[in-house]
């Protein structure tokens, strides 16, 4: 059946709106895509796509309209979660969530965990918040390590799914970011979570990590250059 | 032959409340099993929640009584994980419409009363929370709602609406009692904001939400409020 016609609002640098793109790829849903310089926003795009003003956002169905006009006939969604469980069901054939109830709870419950454990300490450590510590990113790490399955590829088992796609964004940002010295954090912190992360324990961790950055579907939509750019001209360089 | 489905909860759990009054509202079959909260059995967190926390359900696996849950079973926590579940367990339940666009809208009236109604509301009752936020949250959610119809979304009760109903219902309490950790009057004075014209969307939305035989079956407004007043005795100034 065909769908509507989507319009992805989005933006390099952002975690959150790389889920939605990575979703998109791994479906094949054409759509059309249109970046917001989120350090000027156009005018237009508070009123007519996204009263909360962020990405990333949907514009679903309506007339075949130019991204910087919105047409009010379609709906509009936000939320990069809901925007990625939004793909799926418009194409519950790819299997980004699984057919399983059982396999969909698990998936939802990883994410979750990532969005408790991981991804707000990842916000603190590049920030520089005194809470955002080597430690609170190992325990995060922990705490994703707990739910992967042995012997699978992915986190809920060897589909790559939603959960899989909550994650990639988050982690492929701290990973280029401590790699490349970008962030308010202190070195010293960024050493210690380093060598934290060396610890044999995180085998199984790291092994799922480099499953994910090597996805074609994160690489294809994922610009390191303009990551490393602007986070490095909000956050400044590592101490 | 459909498998078995246990829910742990706690009578005074807001959380707990959402999860049963989905099971109800599907009309699904469950076994609910109190678990005393200050005073855990050891084997709920190593059989069936690590976090120790309620709801949490198992699904499948042998029939076993609740208090010796099975290895083999599926183990489910987090509320509105578990709400996810329950409606892919119910497609035709309505719990989520089969629509994709108002899937996304039930998704997200969950997700704005998860931060703007429920954890404001639940602050501001803990003494820690503003009143200013308890009213936009409200607000908000308010301005979500559509002209004329009973529902959060679409015309049928769905996991929004299970969502949203514990506030609801907790909402009345402080309102009606005053009782909670805020300043003395305050309960009191929401109430009375509430009653303006502004808030009568909300107000018809809340009150068929409160009626619904669902909520009464779920949630015990005298053991409530009883429990209010034992543990909000130290009001802050």
């Amino acid at each position: 059946m065909p769908h509507e016609q989507i319009t992805l609002y989005t933006a390099k640098a952002c975690p959150y709106a790389q889920r939605t793109e990575i979703a998109l790829a791994e479906v094949g849903a054409p759509f059309k895509r249109y970046e917001i310089d989120l350090g000027n926003k156009p005018e237009w795009y508070a009123p007519k796509v996204n009263p909360a003003s962020k990405v990333p956002a949907i514009a679903y169905g309506g007339p075949d309209v130019s991204p910087e006009n919105a047409s009010p006939e379609s709906i509009k969604l936000a939320e990069s979660l809901i925007l990625v469980e939004f793909i799926g069901d418009l194409y519950p054939s790819s299997g980004i969530v699984p057919a399983d109830p059982v396999l969909r709870a698990q998936a939802r419950f990883f994410i979750e965990v990532v969005s408790t454990k991981f991804s707000p300490n990842f916000m603190k450590f590049i920030s520089g918040n005194p809470e955002g510590t080597h430690a609170a990113l190992l325990a995060g790490v922990d705490a994703i390590q707990d739910l992967l399955p042995d012997g699978v590829k992915y986190a809920v088992n060897d589909q790559y799914t939603i959960a899989d796609i909550a994650l990639a964004p988050f982690w492929a940002r701290l990973n280029v970011l401590v790699q490349k010295g970008i962030g308010a954090y202190k070195d010293e912190e960024k050493k210690k979570f380093l060598k934290g992360l060396e610890d044999p324990k995180y085998a199984k961790f790291n092994a799922y990590i480099q499953r994910l950055l090597a996805r074609q579907s994160f690489k294809s939509t994922f610009h390191e250059d303009v990551v490393a750019e602007v986070f490095s001209s909000k956050f400044g360089l590592a101490k | 032959m459909s498998e078995q489905l246990t829910l742990y909860l706690h009578k005074l759990s807001p959380y707990s409340a959402k999860v049963e009054l989905a099971l109800v509202e599907a009309n699904a079959p469950y076994r609910a099993y109190q678990i005393d909260l200050p005073n855990k059995p050891e084997w709920f967190a190593s059989k069936v929640n690590p976090v120790g926390k309620v709801p949490a359900v198992t699904y499948g696996g042998p029939n076993v009584d609740p208090d010796d849950p099975s290895p083999l079973s599926a183990k489910i926590a987090e509320s509105n994980v578990i709400l996810e579940f329950l409606a892919d367990l119910y497609p035709d339940s309505g719990l989520l419409p089969k629509d994709p666009v108002l899937r996304a809208k039930v998704r997200l009236f969950i997700d704005v009363t998860t931060k703007q109604v429920e954890a404001p509301l639940y602050d501001f009752i803990r003494g820690q929370g503003s009143y200013d936020n308890v009213l936009k949250g409200i607000e908000f959610i308010q301005g979500l709602l559509e002209e004329g119809t009973d529902f959060a979304v679409g015309d049928h009760y769905s996991n929004a609406d299970a969502c949203i109903s514990p506030a609801l219902a907790r909402l009345k309490i402080i309102t009606e009692t005053d009782l909670g950790k805020f300043p003395v009057g305050m309960g009191y004075k929401l109430g009375e904001e509430l009653k303006g014209p502004k808030f009568a969307k909300f107000r018809k939305y809340a009150q068929g939400m409160l009626d619904r035989p669902s909520l009464k079956q779920t949630h015990d407004e005298e053991y409530t409020i009883t429990f209010f007043k034992t543990r909000f005795t130290e009001r802050v100034q």
